[in-house]
């Protein structure tokens, strides 16, 4: 565990000293904050809706997220390829896949500041009336797992190449097609996909979570998509000793 | 000074899709000994070192590190290596200070121990006044440094540097090279180059990988009598014109026991003299001196030519 703890400051440090933190982050916070108060236009208006609830920040968050966070990981495994780095990481006495999860956790320490820094909107609606704490804590603990997923993939893509812009063009693809295409794509092959098949979709396993239900199945999903990506992550490390 | 064999490599082979990188190489280093990997760029030499550390495996073949098999158990064997790979990779945007930190505690050190052997570490290479630096800020020669100190910082009981001078100018060189064979007093070493000098003045045994194989193993004392049985001379005589200098190659070839003599090259000052390359299977130059004596010519120059660790490399690496 120490290893992975060791490295995942480091990267979290690293993270905070470029620049793309402090981009990713005010892009995260201003388009959260301008979609939760304004919505895509009509109903969807804070101010109008005269409704005390956060449901909206739940609703276009994972959107920015899925936008934002392969460029924070795009960074973690094709900049150590392209410097060379990985060469004395892998000698390290660590194995892949504490590197691949140390680098993960350190993308999850800029998930949890991005995140903290929204809970002012909460607060906000907090003071002016009545809203569901339960919602709130729910649909943060789904934020939070779906960025987790989010960042995981972005960190197989960026084991997948020394180019940063590319790391972050197939994360940035990969996190989109998962949040929503799955669904699209289903509706496209099958006339009426069963609804078993939906189930597979972010969006579908994400919905519970902002209405602030937590269930179990809804966790194992996105910790098990999670896994996968560390594992293929590790795998395409370990991919040098046989190429 | 030697004792077992710290490192035994045997029979590696690599193939990076169907190109052969390294095809049988096997050789051993034992405890205490600083061993050179000399070859020509693409040799196979970065190779090698790359499945000495772990980085990547052979396609058959073993390495065992201090009766450890590198490829059953590759943490173990990491942990007893200390490697600078070709080209110094490093964080450019660390701090020396929090780098090597870092690096210590990643394996497995306490801070504390790590902060005690920093300042050990950093006064050995000379990193004491750049502790405080951004890597990406320093000179070549002292991100070479911060390269050894990373790769020494855990006390390792093996070295392996991968190319460590290159890129350096002059000055660095000569300090480097001094700093590793004061390393080679309590580590085993291994270091590969391309440059004879460097291992010369460095190594105290010499592996030549030349096409991915082993074509020489052997002290260079070893090797240089492997190469050296015949006797090469370097004669001058002081000529003016081009009509003489004809007529003394012929002297030469004629003296008993010359085998080849070559004409190498022509010198106007301090006096006009003319170069002979001369090859003899015995020591002729009594009889050379007597020779151009009684002819009247004036013998400037009569010296050994030392096969240097050049013509080794050549002639072994050339037949081949």
């Amino acid at each position: 565990m120490k290893p992975i703890w060791i490295l995942a400051r480091r990267e979290l440090a690293a993270t905070f000293d470029s620049p793309i933190a402090y981009i990713a982050g005010a892009v995260f916070l201003v388009a959260t904050g301008l979609l939760f108060f304004f919505g895509l236009g009509g109903t969807d208006d804070f101010f109008a809706a005269r409704e005390a609830t956060v449901r909206p920040l739940f609703e276009y968050a994972p959107w920015v997220l899925a936008v934002i966070l392969p460029a924070v990981t795009m960074r973690l495994l094709a900049e150590e390829k392209r410097q060379g780095t990985l060469e004395l990481l892998v000698t390290l006495p660590v194995t892949d896949l504490q590197i691949v999860l140390g680098k993960l956790l350190g993308a999850v320490g800029f998930l949890v500041v991005a995140l903290a820094m929204t809970l002012v909107l909460p607060a906000l609606v907090l003071s002016i009336g009545h809203p569901d704490v339960g919602a709130i804590v729910g649909g943060y603990i789904g934020l939070l797992l779906i960025g987790t997923t989010f960042l995981a993939l972005g960190v197989m893509a960026s084991t997948w190449t020394q180019n940063q812009i590319v790391a972050f063009i197939v994360g940035l693809m990969l996190c989109v097609f998962f949040w929503t295409a799955t669904d699209a794509i289903l509706r496209l092959v099958l006339d009426q996909p069963p609804p078993e098949l939906a189930l597979l979709s972010f969006q579908s396993q994400f919905a519970d979570f902002a209405r602030g239900v937590v269930d179990f199945r809804n966790v194992l999903y996105f910790l098990s998509v999670t896994t996968l990506a560390v594992l293929a992550s590790t795998y395409s490390l370990r991919s040098r000793h046989w190429q | 000074m030697t004792s077992a064999a710290m490192i035994q490599v045997r029979d590696l082979v690599k193939t990076y899709g169907d190109k052969n990188a390294l095809s049988g190489v096997s050789f051993d280093a034992r405890a205490g000994e600083i061993l050179g990997l000399l070859g020509p760029n693409g040799a196979g030499k970065s190779t090698t070192m790359k499945i000495l550390t772990t980085y990547l495996s052979a396609t058959s073949g073993s390495v065992t590190v201090d009766g450890i098999d590198a490829s059953s158990n590759p943490l173990a064997v990491r942990a007893m290596l200390g490697y600078l790979p070709e080209s110094t990779p490093l964080y450019a945007d660390m701090v020396v200070y929090d780098y090597l930190l870092w690096c210590g505690e990643m394996r497995g050190l306490a801070k504390a121990d790590v902060i005690k052997r920093m300042a050990d570490v950093a006064r050995v290479v000379g990193l004491e006044n750049v502790m405080g630096q951004v890597i990406g800020t320093l000179s070549k020669g002292y991100k070479q440094r911060v390269g050894l100190a990373q790769a020494m910082l855990h006390n390792p009981k093996i070295l392996i540097l991968d190319e460590p001078t290159s890129g350096l100018d002059p000055n660095q060189i000569i300090e480097i090279r001094n700093l590793i064979r004061s390393l080679g007093q309590n580590h085993t070493l291994i270091l590969s180059s391309h440059n004879l000098t460097e291992v010369r003045q460095i190594c105290d045994r010499v592996v030549i990988i030349h096409k991915g194989a082993v074509v020489a193993d052997g002290t260079l004392d070893e090797l240089e009598g492997r190469v050296a049985s015949r006797h090469h001379l370097i004669v001058g005589v002081q000529t003016t014109d081009a009509h003489t200098q004809d007529a003394v190659k012929t002297l030469l070839a004629e003296t008993p026991g010359a085998q080849a003599v070559t004409f190498s090259h022509t010198s106007q000052s301090p006096v006009p003299t003319a170069f002979f390359d001369v090859e003899a299977d015995t020591d002729i130059r009594s009889a050379l001196f007597e020779r151009v004596r009684t002819a009247g010519l004036t013998l400037l120059e009569l010296r050994r030519k030392s096969l240097d660790l050049e013509g080794i490399f050549q002639s072994l690496t050339q037949s081949l």
